[in-house]
């Protein structure tokens, strides 16, 4: 079976609204973030991946199955971003009752939903009536519900809103370890700081358009126009500032606040750090670290998107 | 980057066949249709004719009870198919009325609650989703329906003193078949009607509307046209004459115009396809917001 999700020159239009509009994607196993504004496609790309609907054109495969094949139910859990739950059903319900509408048997139907209430560490909680959940506790129900008949792919809408930072932490933590134990992991976030550490890759998209897509480290240096900012901490700023100023690729320079660290901006960030090698080993500058100053998410959403900070 | 261990594992286990998943669904939709404590009242209510037919049934039965009520003769009290067609109308619009009210809780609770994504999203199609809703209305309509109906008929086989049951069997199947037609039709303009309105109360005013104001529509278009053909959009007399043939019970003698049941086939049939492409084109996963 193919590992792969790939979107081939999908479009999808609504009447004549445009969902997204010829997406081109192959996605590898791992945590991928899907990132844009309001309005973007995300989720209507989520919906492609789960054969919700149905592209206009173009072709979709999840691991190899078309989203019109049955199979590909089993296959992809899907947390929405939605509210919903059946009234007056506790937490086990939900997940039991869905694992049912898996098709488990009702034996292998309890011990999975057991497994899964576990793994999100919802506890005694799951047995009380969902109604009466917290946020965060419906956030969690609905991800157990998602992972619970153990999927091949995880689509998740929007998984950290309304999590408190302790559930938020065990949340992306469960992310991390189904991404690292090799199933795809399809996350759909405003909240960039995290996804950030923890994607493997991201796909960024507005307008039903695809911006951009890949390692984030990788997307950052396809920014030409946008030279990268690099942040060195050393005894010197103003010295190691005028000393890069020399290098024709360093075109900004700006003090940092407590006057121990200067950010420098470079068209060519492989000369410019091997230029830094350079200047560390004359000694005139002693140089305590280095970091790149907008190499994440946030600063390319910024870049690309052209709005300050993350997508509401 | 992550490092990839493989070491997920997948279920690959057993799953039941798809039928079977249906029916999960169709607990559910029971559940929520049952939970209501108004749903338990007009179930009651529902039941309070049968009851009267049960007594009427045991004084049809029992000249002691029938002389301290008076001495009536046995043929003021015939326990006979028109007794039945009696029965099987009072019952069938109740039907309505608890179609009405059940319909609704089934479809649009997941319509504002954007539930289809995460329902359709289980190996679960939008027939199977349908289905199930269906099954849960129509199970709930058979209780005050044919399954009473069918009690009464069993009640008078056993207390008739001559032999009853084998010479009106046609009764029963008629009683069968009239209620399943009917209420299979209910189900699925319910659960039609139901999917485009999000507002439960009114959802159950327009299905109210759609058997009764057609009739008017019908009214107009015979009178205009002067035709009797008009009829065919009064669902009441329609399904009477329906009910009225299959019970075997005597037709009226007044020169009324006797509608073929061919016609009122393919009217009912008809109606169910419009359903159909209604709930075909409501029932989607597709959410409308998009972010």
């Amino acid at each position: 079976m193919n590992d792969r999700i790939i979107f081939e020159d999908v479009s999808k239009f609504y009447g004549e609204v445009l969902g997204v509009n010829r997406i081109s994607l192959s996605i590898p196993p791992g945590i991928t973030t899907l990132v844009g504004p309001n309005g973007s496609g995300k989720t209507t790309i989520m919906n492609l991946m789960t054969g919700l609907v149905q592209p206009s054109n173009g072709r979709i495969t999840v691991l190899g199955l078309r989203p019109t094949d049955a199979e590909l139910f089993s296959i992809v859990g899907y947390c929405t971003q939605f509210d919903f739950f059946p009234r007056g059903i506790t937490g086990w319900q939900f997940v039991f009752d869905s694992l049912m509408l898996h098709g488990m048997e009702e034996a292998m139907a309890i011990d999975l939903a057991a497994e899964a209430i576990e793994r999100v560490q919802l506890g005694e909680a799951a047995s009380r009536k969902i109604a009466g959940y917290s946020k965060g506790m419906r956030q969690k129900i609905r991800l157990a519900q998602s992972i619970a008949h153990r999927p091949r792919v995880l689509v998740l809408d929007e998984p950290l809103n309304g999590l408190d930072p302790m559930a938020r932490a065990e949340s992306i933590e469960l992310f991390e370890e189904l991404g690292r134990q090799g199933m795809h992991v399809l996350i759909s976030s405003h909240i960039l700081d995290e996804v950030d550490r923890i994607s493997d890759r991201v796909i960024l998209i507005t307008g039903g358009y695809l911006i951009a897509e890949g390692n984030i480290h990788q997307v950052r240096q396809e920014v030409h126009e946008k030279p990268m900012q690099v942040l060195i901490r050393c005894d010197h700023p103003e010295l190691l500032a005028a000393k890069m100023f020399s290098i024709n690729h360093c075109v900004e320079a700006r003090l940092h606040a407590d006057g121990k660290g200067v950010f420098l901006r470079t068209a060519d960030i492989d000369q410019f750090y091997s230029m830094l090698n350079a200047i560390a080993a004359e000694g005139l500058v002693k140089i305590d670290a280095v970091a790149p100053a907008d190499d994440d998410a946030n600063a390319i959403y910024q870049y690309l998107i052209g709005t300050e900070g993350g997508p509401s | 980057m992550a490092v990839y261990k493989r070491n997920y594992t997948v279920y690959q286990g057993a799953v039941t066949p798809p039928g079977a998943r249906v029916l999960v669904l169709a607990r559910y939709a029971f559940n929520e249709a049952w939970s209501s404590k108004i749903t338990v009242g007009l179930f009651i209510f529902c039941l309070l004719p049968f009851i009267g037919s049960l007594l009427v049934i045991y004084l049809a039965n029992n000249p002691v009870a029938r002389a301290l009520i008076g001495g009536r003769g046995p043929e003021t009290l015939a326990i006979d198919a028109f007794f039945f067609l009696r029965v099987q109308q009072t019952q069938s619009w109740l039907a309505l009325v608890m179609a009405a009210w059940i319909a609704p809780r089934l479809i649009t609770f997941d319509l504002t609650d954007n539930a289809l994504p995460i329902l359709l999203s289980h190996p679960i199609s939008r027939f199977g989703y349908v289905f199930g809703k269906f099954l849960a209305l129509f199970t709930s309509l058979s209780l005050i329906t044919w399954l009473p109906c069918l009690l009464l008929f069993a009640d008078e086989a056993y207390s008739s003193p001559q032999p009853w049951a084998m010479s009106n069997l046609h009764i029963a199947t008629g009683l069968i078949a009239g209620s399943v037609i009917w209420i299979a039709f209910l189900s699925v303009l319910g659960l039609a009607l139901s999917s485009w309105v999000k507002w439960r109360v009114v959802a159950t005013g327009v299905i109210f509307a759609a058997v009764f104001v057609p009739a008017g529509i019908g009214a107009i278009f015979s009178a205009v046209l002067r035709t009797k053909w008009g009829l065919l959009l009064n669902v009441p007399i329609m399904m009477s004459s329906l009910w009225q043939r299959l019970l075997g019970a005597p037709e009226p003698q007044d020169g009324s115009f006797a509608m073929p049941t061919l016609a009122i086939a393919i009217m009912l049939s008809l109606a169910s396809l419009v359903c159909l492409g209604m709930l075909n084109r409501r029932i989607r996963a597709r959410e409308v917001v998009r972010g």
